[in-house]
């Protein structure tokens, strides 16, 4: 383990990088989305001749796209405009291009949509009143319905000593990555090129070969940096519009959204209701009841993933041997549900771990005492079944409760400290493959990911292959590489960059190093170093070049290449106990522990943060510089989730605070010191037991928050964000 | 290059002297031209597509970025950044309440380029300079084809976006006319770097011996409450003529609901916010 600087920092503090927003093509047109004048209706007519009127304006829509496309087609759920319905506001119905973006803009106005409007759904509340203890099943508003439950539930909550109840409410929140989505175009005969800011190149090829019914070997995608993805740049966004705009012009097309565009047609996590039922006998929870009503926006029915995977972080890290869950997925007229860092993980630790800290209150027992009876250990099953190994977050709660206890000690009165849980999964199936080039001078590491700010793919894959081969980091170069050059991988998402695409770079230099091994005669094990101006294999006390192992073809091309690929397995949920739905099964547990210091003001409601302690598994620390940096970087964002950030939405469907105005992200002058503790050799899934630490960070901020709020001032919110008037209306109600 | 074509194209004008400003002002077609006195606000706007004017006039080049104390009175130029009027001492420690509403603007960066006039020009609800330029009494001085004239900002602020600022006139100076002890204290959303939804400036006049209390952070405009003002008495008011302040400008003020927080709690923060404005204000003394 070696601390340093990032390899990146310098250029892009000197601003020499370039970014997506900084692409650009010679002779590019630049594309503007036309959008939808309402959240739903039938699409009566989009008339795209006063723009075709402009000088140099191309425009595409609908109607437009056989021809563009010789007849192919694309899925023909998810068209890439729609044809007959448009179900909610500012949903792209067609886009056009133009020398210049205001001209762009100017013709993107003057195409005439007309829409019949149809009444829009918002408030999920609204859409079920009769919600929770009514069957939803059959309403064509239900996106998803899952279902599992084990033991007598009914009977355990009859037979309990004491029932608490409670609603929750969560917001819904954007990534706000400051680069908006932005692409640009090419397309030439049947080669279909998109230069993008993704978090995954290879997810856009398969997008866009769904959407337009291009075959995906005609699609190349290429990355750029990414000026912050926070789960916003997971899948297409601008990339068809563009290809299709480009294919039209026969002209490079850039699009590239505008940051009010960013919120209005963004994808969010929306908001979410939930009914929390506990059932306590003699200080031990008996049974638990938890009920989901998610706003999953247009999301398609059958193609929700979120209920199914939002839910089971409802029952939290802990054991429960009855239990029923019941989640449904609601459909509105708002943009599709789109995921943000730990996609409903920080809402659903906020609700589990807030309601737990209340029913331990009102049972009248210690909440952390409470939590750490009934948290997961190894060994444990979880409430679906899997098994629960290496977890380290009762180790993180111990060293947790230390420092709470020492500042509730020390912080001035009037303060509060409280104590948050998060857990997480952290080896998804989704897989990757690399490949490694050994030159004389240099490891090359050929990916397909490109950077997207968090280390992983520059500094993480660069540390295991420090750490397996031996070499020095600045002997290691990670490079990128277009889809139609690289090996293919899922993306920079769900915390499995290390892990998974780590593992196939693993995977591909012990080949290496076996090759090198074998080819020395068996000598066992060969490492690498760098002596004397070369690369050199090392084994035992013996060191060669290797170079000197490089048969003819290797000679020639001058590098020794090994390749190596990582598929994990999928989890298992048992399913015996699912009544309805999919679950989704979480695999290589991780969690984290947070501890906040805050002051309340009683009359007005405003929080601040103080001080602040995080303690994470991570199993092996890979790079302490960027894990610090996550862990400072994703309580940061969580204090949004947590205090400030909340899109609000009109019930006719209609966004009211498109702008960082009135969507408040939080600022470096409330965020405070931040201590960041991590709990190794609980080893996980990933190259040498190392475990995912992008999304971990947020997830408890919410809890420890509240539960730091509600020491500090008694108040008990049950929703999110924890503003100053909600806070108040809390203070006042109690 | 490409950030050139980015934004609609625009002329920008800027002029060296008030006559060439007017007589630009005067040529304009209504609504052709926007006035540049700072830009934190009006970029937005630019940038959105949502101003349709063509042409920018810039008083950057005006000799109008100027700070004078004249015994107890103060006149700001109007294209003076806030930074420079937050940083100068008499501005400190003689008006406390202005002081803190400069620094309740945006960050400092962007404080070196907002303005007073900027301020006053766009007239937001939520403006936090406003309040407390009604509470000091302050005039606005405005030239015009006709010469110039002097406005009190109460009678100069008319609504959200909207000002007594004639087309052909711009904004020159603001002037306090004498230096109160005085406060301003705002609620938002988030502590810093954010819009008020509710704001409190309060000043007390030893020369009158009188109080002014304004509010502000709610639709249309910031307002003086004069019955409010005058249930304070002397500098340093009792707690029970504090309470009847605060319950008689909860009630008189048109508060309303918006986005940003509810009636309810809008008028319930007016209570603390008073109290705590004219604590800070009797114990800054009578640093005058």
């Amino acid at each position: 383990m070696t601390a340093s600087m990032r390899p990146d920092a310098r250029a892009k503090v000197l601003g020499q990088l370039a970014f997506g927003a900084d692409l650009e093509a010679p002779g590019m047109l630049w594309g503007a989305l036309v959008t939808a004048p309402a959240a739903h209706g039938h699409l009566r007519s989009v008339d795209l001749a006063p723009a075709r009127a402009l000088p140099g304006v191309v425009a595409v829509a609908a109607a437009d796209l056989g021809p563009l496309l010789s007849g192919r087609s694309g899925d023909p759920e998810r068209p890439a405009f729609p044809r007959e319905t448009v179900t909610y506001r500012n949903q792209p119905v067609a886009a056009v291009a133009a020398p210049t973006l205001p001209l762009a803009r100017e013709a993107a106005a003057a195409v005439r949509v007309v829409v019949e409007p149809i009444p829009a759904v918002s408030d999920v509340e609204a859409v079920f009143p009769d919600w929770p203890g009514s069957d939803l099943g059959a309403s064509p508003h239900v996106a998803a319905h899952v279902l599992a439950r084990r033991g007598e539930v009914d009977r355990a909550f009859r037979e309990a000593g004491t029932v608490v109840r409670e609603t929750y409410r969560t917001s819904s929140v954007h990534p706000v990555a400051l680069e908006p989505h932005v692409c640009v175009a090419e397309v030439h005969d049947d080669r279909w090129t998109v230069r993008t800011s993704t978090q995954s190149p290879f997810g856009v090829r398969e997008d866009v070969s769904s959407i337009l019914g291009v075959p995906e070997e005609s699609v190349v995608v290429d990355g750029a940096w990414v000026g912050g993805g926070f789960g916003g740049k997971g899948a297409s966004f601008v990339e068809p519009y563009a290809l299709l705009l480009s294919r039209a012009a026969g002209r490079p097309v850039r699009l590239a959204l505008s940051y009010r565009e960013e919120f209005l047609l963004g994808r969010t996590t929306l908001p979410a209701v939930v009914r929390m039922e506990t059932a306590v006998t003699s200080g031990r929870i008996v049974a638990r009841r938890v009920r989901l009503l998610l706003d999953v926006g247009t999301s398609l029915p059958g193609r929700d993933f979120a209920t199914g995977y939002a839910i089971g972080f409802l029952l939290g890290p802990y054991r429960c041997p009855t239990f029923e869950i019941e989640g449904y997925g609601v459909r509105t007229n708002k943009p599709p549900f789109g995921p943000h860092r730990a996609p409903f993980a920080p809402q659903c630790a906020f609700v589990v771990e807030s309601h737990l800290e209340h029913v331990a209150r009102e049972v009248g027992v210690d909440p952390l005492a409470f939590k750490a009876d009934h948290l997961w250990h190894d060994g444990d099953t979880t409430a679906l079944g899997q098994r629960v190994a290496h977890f380290g977050l009762p180790t993180a709660l111990e060293a947790a409760r230390g420092v709470a206890e020492e500042w509730r000690r020390t912080a001035p009165a009037g303060h509060g400290v409280g104590v948050g849980l998060g857990f997480w999964s952290t080896n998804t199936p989704a897989g990757g493959e690399a490949r490694v080039r050994l030159t004389p001078k240099e490891l090359v590491v050929v990916q397909g990911e490109r950077e997207i700010g968090t280390g992983s793919v520059l500094v993480g894959l660069a540390a295991v292959a420090e750490r397996r081969t031996g070499l020095p980091r600045d002997r290691i170069r990670i490079e990128y590489a277009d889809t139609a050059h690289a090996p293919y991988d899922a993306g920079v998402f769900g915390s499995r960059t290390v892990g998974a695409l780590g593992s196939a770079v693993d995977q591909a230099l012990r080949n290496l190093l076996a090759t090198l091994a074998e080819r020395w005669g068996g000598r066992s094990p060969v490492t690498l170093g760098w002596e004397n101006g070369a690369i050199v294999a090392r084994a035992g006390t013996a060191r060669r070049p290797v170079s000197e192992f490089f048969n003819a073809a290797e000679s020639e091309a001058g590098a020794l290449v090994a390749e190596g690929k990582h598929y994990g397995q999928p989890g298992t949920i048992d399913e015996s106990l699912v009544v309805a739905g999919t679950f989704y099964p979480y695999t290589d547990f991780t969690g984290a522990a947070h501890v906040a210091e805050v002051t309340v003001d009683r009359e007005t409601g405003s929080v601040r943060v103080v001080r602040y302690a995080a303690f994470h598994d991570v199993g092996w620390v890979v790079d302490p510089l960027s894990a610090r940096a996550q862990v400072e970087g994703g309580v940061a964002m969580g204090l949004g989730t947590a205090l400030t950030e909340e899109a609000l939405w009109s019930d006719d469907g209609r966004l009211l605070n498109p702008g960082l105005v009135d969507y408040r992200i939080p600022t470096l002058d409330e965020v405070p010191p931040v201590d960041v503790t991590f709990v190794e050799g609980f080893l996980g899934a990933g190259p040498f037991g190392a475990k995912g630490l992008g999304e971990p960070p947020i997830i408890p901020v919410p809890a420890a928050i509240a539960s730091a709020v509600r020491a500090a001032s008694g108040a008990h919110v049950t929703e999110l964000p924890l503003a100053p008037e909600r806070v108040a209306r809390a203070l006042k109600s109690r | 290059m490409r950030s050139a074509r980015a934004v609609a194209a625009f002329d920008l004008l800027t002029p060296a002297t008030a006559e060439e400003a007017l007589s630009a002002l005067r040529s304009a077609a209504p609504g052709a031209l926007a006035v540049l006195a700072g830009g934190t606000d009006l970029l937005f706007d630019l940038d959105d597509g949502r101003l349709a004017s063509r042409t920018v006039l810039s008083l950057r080049r005006l000799p109008w970025r100027t700070l004078a104390w004249d015994g107890a009175a103060l006149t700001i130029g109007s294209t003076l950044p806030l930074r420079t009027l937050e940083n100068d001492p008499g501005v400190r420690t003689r008006l406390p309440g202005l002081y803190a509403a400069v620094r309740a603007v945006g960050s400092v960066a962007l404080r070196h380029r907002a303005t007073l006039g900027g301020n006053l020009g766009r007239s937001a609800p939520a403006s936090d300079l406003i309040p407390i330029l009604l509470a000091l009494d302050a005039e606005v001085e405005l030239v015009g084809p006709e010469g110039a004239r002097t406005v009190l900002v109460d009678r100069f602020v008319q609504g959200s976006r909207k000002t007594a600022l004639r087309p052909d006139e711009l904004i020159r100076a603001v002037r306090i006319p004498e230096a109160r002890p005085s406060a301003y204290l705002l609620q938002r959303v988030r502590p810093f770097h954010d819009i008020s939804h509710m704001a409190v400036a309060v000043a007390y006049s030893p020369r009158r011996e009188s109080w002014r209390v304004a509010l502000a952070g709610f639709p249309p405009r910031p307002i003086l409450v004069p019955e409010a003002g005058e249930l304070l008495r002397g500098p340093r008011p009792s707690s029970a003529e504090v309470v009847r302040a605060a319950e008689t400008a909860a009630q008189l003020a048109p508060i309303v609901a918006d986005k940003r927080a509810s009636e309810e709690y809008r008028r319930a923060l007016v209570k603390p916010l008073l109290e705590r404005a004219v604590r800070a204000c009797a114990s800054s003394g009578g640093a005058t």
